[in-house]
């Protein structure tokens, strides 16, 4: 091992370690928040799947009136609302969403509601329109924000101001696996599979107020689940990454020290063969 | 009485899946009573008490926003926020009162400041009556 110092070999172990240190903390402390975010997740898909099934329910059966929210327009502008991180170093959750809605963004005008720090950063560096950067802390908000944002959306809607609202997710499969998703949650599909029989069904006070109250609350729920899968993708996915990283830096340590080894003999062989040869 | 098949479901959970007498909750057109054998329906809720008959027992509860759709006998409710009566913070909730209290009396206060607390102050509302009840 000539050229390389034992010394210079020790320095970069030492920082080799005070590396793996660090992303062995992040792998904690993200395991941590997966396990509460992962309980949410598996909470709020009951809420999720019933109103989604419900509201579909009442779209199916719903032939004898035209809601606004049921009538497709011709798309001249959509608004896409994106769901990303507040931080890096998540292996490529943040890349992977933001990837994905680039290439459905393409050509397309569109007004970008983004959630979560990177999405921010993202879209004001691509100079893509942008509604509002009051949602730059994905952590910090709420079901309450999750409502607000879906009211604000279904009046813009309703005025006009766009044809078309679409979100950009990641699925959170399992702790391995995340997958970036898009889902159209304006204007609402009309599938004629297994309706409901339209002739026996009561709206309080009547279907055309009951649509206008029930779909901002559904859009707010969808949001919120949205939300809870795309954090608990988050952290899955830092976890993995970090994991990884700490096994990278594991691998270099164990490389590292065998060769501290080998050059800290070849030292000491050395200064034996000059002893034995001066005496 | 006959019971039927009740859901409640919420963003924290399921709050509630089990049979029931009764039903009665504040939709945004008033009060609605579900029995058993009820016909196809959809109301949006407002804010108000429901109340729930199980095994002859009453329960009441704090339920705010969301919907309640009764689809071939099986009545789901799915309000933004439930609260049994008996897990409703008393204390918090007249907190929460106090200030929306403040809020509206002082005179500086914004339009949207305003808006605020009003629904504040019902909600809180809502939640004192109901845990006065348990």
């Amino acid at each position: 091992m000539a050229g390389v110092s034992t010394k210079e070999i020790k320095t970069r172990i030492r920082s080799m370690e005070s590396t793996k240190q660090i992303t062995k903390a992040m792998e904690m402390v993200a395991a941590s928040k997966l396990r509460h975010a992962q309980a949410r997740v598996q909470n709020s898909r009951p809420y999720f799947e019933i109103l989604y099934s419900t509201i579909t329910d009442i779209v199916n059966s719903n032939t004898e009136f035209s809601s606004p929210y049921l009538t497709q327009r011709p798309v001249k502008k959509t608004a896409f609302v994106v769901i990303a991180g507040d931080r890096g170093l998540a292996g490529g959750y943040n890349s992977n969403i933001l990837k994905l809605v680039q290439s459905q963004i393409d050509g397309k005008t569109v007004s970008v509601l983004p959630i979560g720090k990177k999405a921010v950063d993202y879209f004001r560096s691509h100079k893509v329109p942008m509604m509002t950067e009051n949602y730059s802390n994905a952590a910090d908000i709420n079901v309450g924000d999750c409502f607000s944002i879906a009211k604000q959306l279904s009046q813009a809607y309703l005025k006009g101001e766009f044809d078309e609202v679409v979100i950009g997710y990641t699925n959170f499969v399992s702790v391995l696996s995340q997958t970036p998703a898009t889902l159209k949650m304006l204007p609402l599909v009309h599938e004629s599979d297994d309706p409901v029989d339209p002739a026996y069904i009561i709206y309080e006070p009547g279907s055309e107020e009951v649509f206008e109250k029930i779909v901002p609350e559904y859009l707010g729920g969808i949001l919120y689940g949205a939300l809870c899968e795309s954090r608990a993708a988050e952290q899955a996915a830092r976890r993995t990454a970090m994991d990884s990283a700490t096994q990278n830096a594991e691998d270099m340590i164990a490389d590292l020290s065998l060769k501290f080894n080998q050059a800290r003999q070849a030292a000491i062989t050395q200064e034996i063969t000059e002893i034995v040869a001066g005496s | 009485m006959t019971p039927f098949d009740l859901k409640i479901v919420t963003p924290d959970g399921l709050a509630f899946e089990g049979q029931a007498e009764e039903l009665i909750v504040r939709t945004t057109s008033g009060d609605i009573g579900v029995l058993a054998g009820h016909l196809n329906c959809v109301a949006p809720l407002g804010m108000g008490r429901a109340t729930i008959v199980i095994d002859g027992q009453k329960r009441y509860a704090a339920c705010i926003g969301g919907m309640l759709s009764v689809v071939n006998g099986a009545v789901t409710l799915v309000p933004t926020t439930f609260e049994w009566a008996d897990q409703i913070d008393a204390q918090r909730a007249e907190a929460s009162y106090q200030r929306a209290q403040t809020i509206l009396q002082d005179k500086n206060s914004t339009d949207t400041d305003i808006k605020l607390a009003e629904a504040r102050l019902r909600r809180a509302l809502v939640r004192k009556n109901v845990a006065s009840m348990k």
